[in-house]
């Protein structure tokens, strides 16, 4: 029956292929961190709380905070070498919307990929769009760190408290990758 | 395409064919239109664009859509072969959206693309300017968005509870293509306004949220409907960031009636972007204030902060449609912005 319907899925893509994670580091001591937020309401935050727990945990070397300014769109050329170039790794978020939580994993993947470790955050509420993008780009098994909805109406004490937690799953992220069972 | 005659037609082979297009997930919800290969090329003999031609991207997603993929979803949504140049440029338009390219069509607020159409075009293809414009029962308002909503869905993989992240959507999401009422606006088109000579079949498109209705019928002066719309365009439910932008589908007695008391387009803008306000105490009484938001902050609670950021045509597009038999406006909340051009139907 379906022989001369035409799947209209069959678009032109330009997928990339599947990924891997870059070479983890042994420790994240005097490491530069890069910050990358999207603009959204307390991402800065909640990224600079996390930097400076890993500051007094890791003992990692300067914070280095950047900002993507079109949170739903890809990174661009220039702040992918800015981030290679200042930076040793990079925790990336929060996504906490439709597009800028798919896109966070999206920039992850491409970071990875450029040998660059990343740690991407998004909130639970967006878990299948994160876990949507992973798979468009061939990577279905990529982790990326979930953190409970809602991070726009937070408190200075709850970014703090949130940090805590979140920062472990960060370093463990940077330092080992995938977990051993889900590793490719 | 010709019309065979009833004893010709296969209802239950039809029904097949739509169970199927169901089941390859390739519909919107509702029956679809197989295409195939001699449908597409009926489509595809009414332009000179090359079939390749890529129209239609999403670079966060890695995807895009050429001619012949809106080709495709325009048979598949309904549409008649001649409305297809009217397809492409409503991708033309949307293309030049930043909301469209920059996420919106994965956004939590859902928000829908808003089509309308200039020049005599609309008589052509039967467009639906007049009474229940934006309902349904016009084959041309109700398919050619839809053939944009299968191109998200199906080109881009755009899909709801997955890449589609819309919170509660919103009603129509691919059903809102217009005709401006030009033989009933006593001013000139939106296509002018657009960048556009009086008259070019013309097509301009953005992102809109929703609709809200101003139903002034009553009034003694016309400065009470443009109260009216001031109201109605400064509520705080809407409001996000510092401005905003909207556009009045602008009922055509509404526009008689401005007209009369001697005001054109762009004083009906002004006026309207003049009153359309409220004071930071209004917005920090629901948690709104712009106080910590801006780096030209606090403000005082009397400080008034307009809704519109200027009054140029982008951020108040106004659009003359709907019957004169009950004097209704329609706000439309613009998602982001509006580029502020229209473009040619080639």
């Amino acid at each position: 029956m379906s022989g001369g319907i035409i799947d209209p899925t069959k678009s032109r893509s330009t997928v990339t292929a599947a990924g891997t994670d870059a070479s983890r580091p042994e420790q994240l001591r005097d490491l530069r961190v890069g910050l990358l937020e999207n603009g959204k309401r307390n991402a800065a935050q909640v990224l600079d709380a996390v930097g400076h727990v890993l500051a007094e945990r890791h003992g990692t070397g300067p914070l280095v905070p950047l900002i993507k300014k079109q949170f739903a769109m890809p990174l661009p050329d220039d702040l992918v070498d800015e981030l290679l170039a200042g930076c040793d790794v990079v925790v990336i978020g929060v996504g906490d919307c439709g597009s800028c939580s798919a896109s966070a994993v999206a920039d992850g993947i491409r970071l990875e990929q450029a040998g660059l470790p990343a740690a991407v955050i998004c909130t639970d509420a967006f878990e299948t769009t994160s876990q949507a993008m992973a798979e468009l780009k061939g990577d279905q098994a990529y982790p990326f760190i979930l953190t409970e909805h809602p991070i726009a109406n937070l408190t200075g004490e709850q970014i703090a408290q949130r940090a805590g937690g979140l920062a472990e799953r960060v370093a463990e992220r940077l330092l080992v990758g995938r977990p051993a069972s889900e590793a490719a | 395409m010709s019309s065979p005659v009833t004893s010709e037609l296969e209802p239950a082979t039809a029904g097949h064919v739509s169970e199927y297009l169901f089941e390859r997930g390739w519909s919107d919800g509702l029956p679809l239109v197989p295409a195939t290969e001699e449908s597409v090329q009926a489509f595809l003999v009414h332009t000179s664009r090359d079939e390749d031609e890529i129209v239609a991207r999403l670079p966060q997603l890695d995807r895009e859509a050429t001619v012949r993929d809106l080709a495709v979803h325009a048979v598949m949504a309904g549409c008649r072969p001649e409305y297809f140049p009217v397809v492409l440029a409503a991708w033309d338009a949307l293309s030049a959206e930043r909301s469209a390219l920059g996420g919106g069509w994965q956004s939590t607020s859902g928000p829908a693309p808003f089509v309308i159409v200039n020049g005599p075009i609309r008589a052509e293809l039967g467009i639906n300017s007049t009474g229940g414009v934006l309902g349904p029962g016009f084959r041309p308002n109700a398919t050619i968005p839809r053939a944009i909503g299968l191109t998200v869905r199906n080109s881009f993989r755009v899909i709801p509870h997955a890449l589609e992240q819309a919170t509660q959507g919103l009603p129509g999401r691919w059903t809102m293509l217009i005709g401006e009422d030009e033989e009933h606006s006593p001013w000139e088109p939106l296509s002018v306004d657009g960048g556009l000579p009086a008259g070019a079949d013309s097509v301009t498109a953005t992102l809109v949220r929703t609709c809200e209705f101003v139903d002034n019928r009553h009034f003694s002066d016309p400065e009470e409907v443009l109260r009216d719309f001031a109201d109605t365009l400064s509520r705080s439910g809407s409001w996000i960031f510092r401005h905003s932008s909207a556009a009045i589908v602008l009922n055509p007695d509404h526009a008689r009636v401005f007209a009369e008391a001697g005001m054109d387009k762009q004083d009906v803008r002004e006026w309207i972007v003049g009153h359309a306000s409220k004071t930071e105490a209004e917005l920090a009484a629901v948690g709104k204030g712009l106080s910590g938001q801006l780096p030209d902050g606090p403000f005082a609670p009397d400080h008034v902060h307009p809704v519109f950021a200027d009054a140029r045509p982008a951020n108040l597009p106004i659009i003359v449609a709907g019957s004169r038999n009950a004097a209704m406006s329609m706000v439309v909340r613009i998602f982001s912005t509006w580029s502020g051009r229209s473009f040619p139907i080639r």
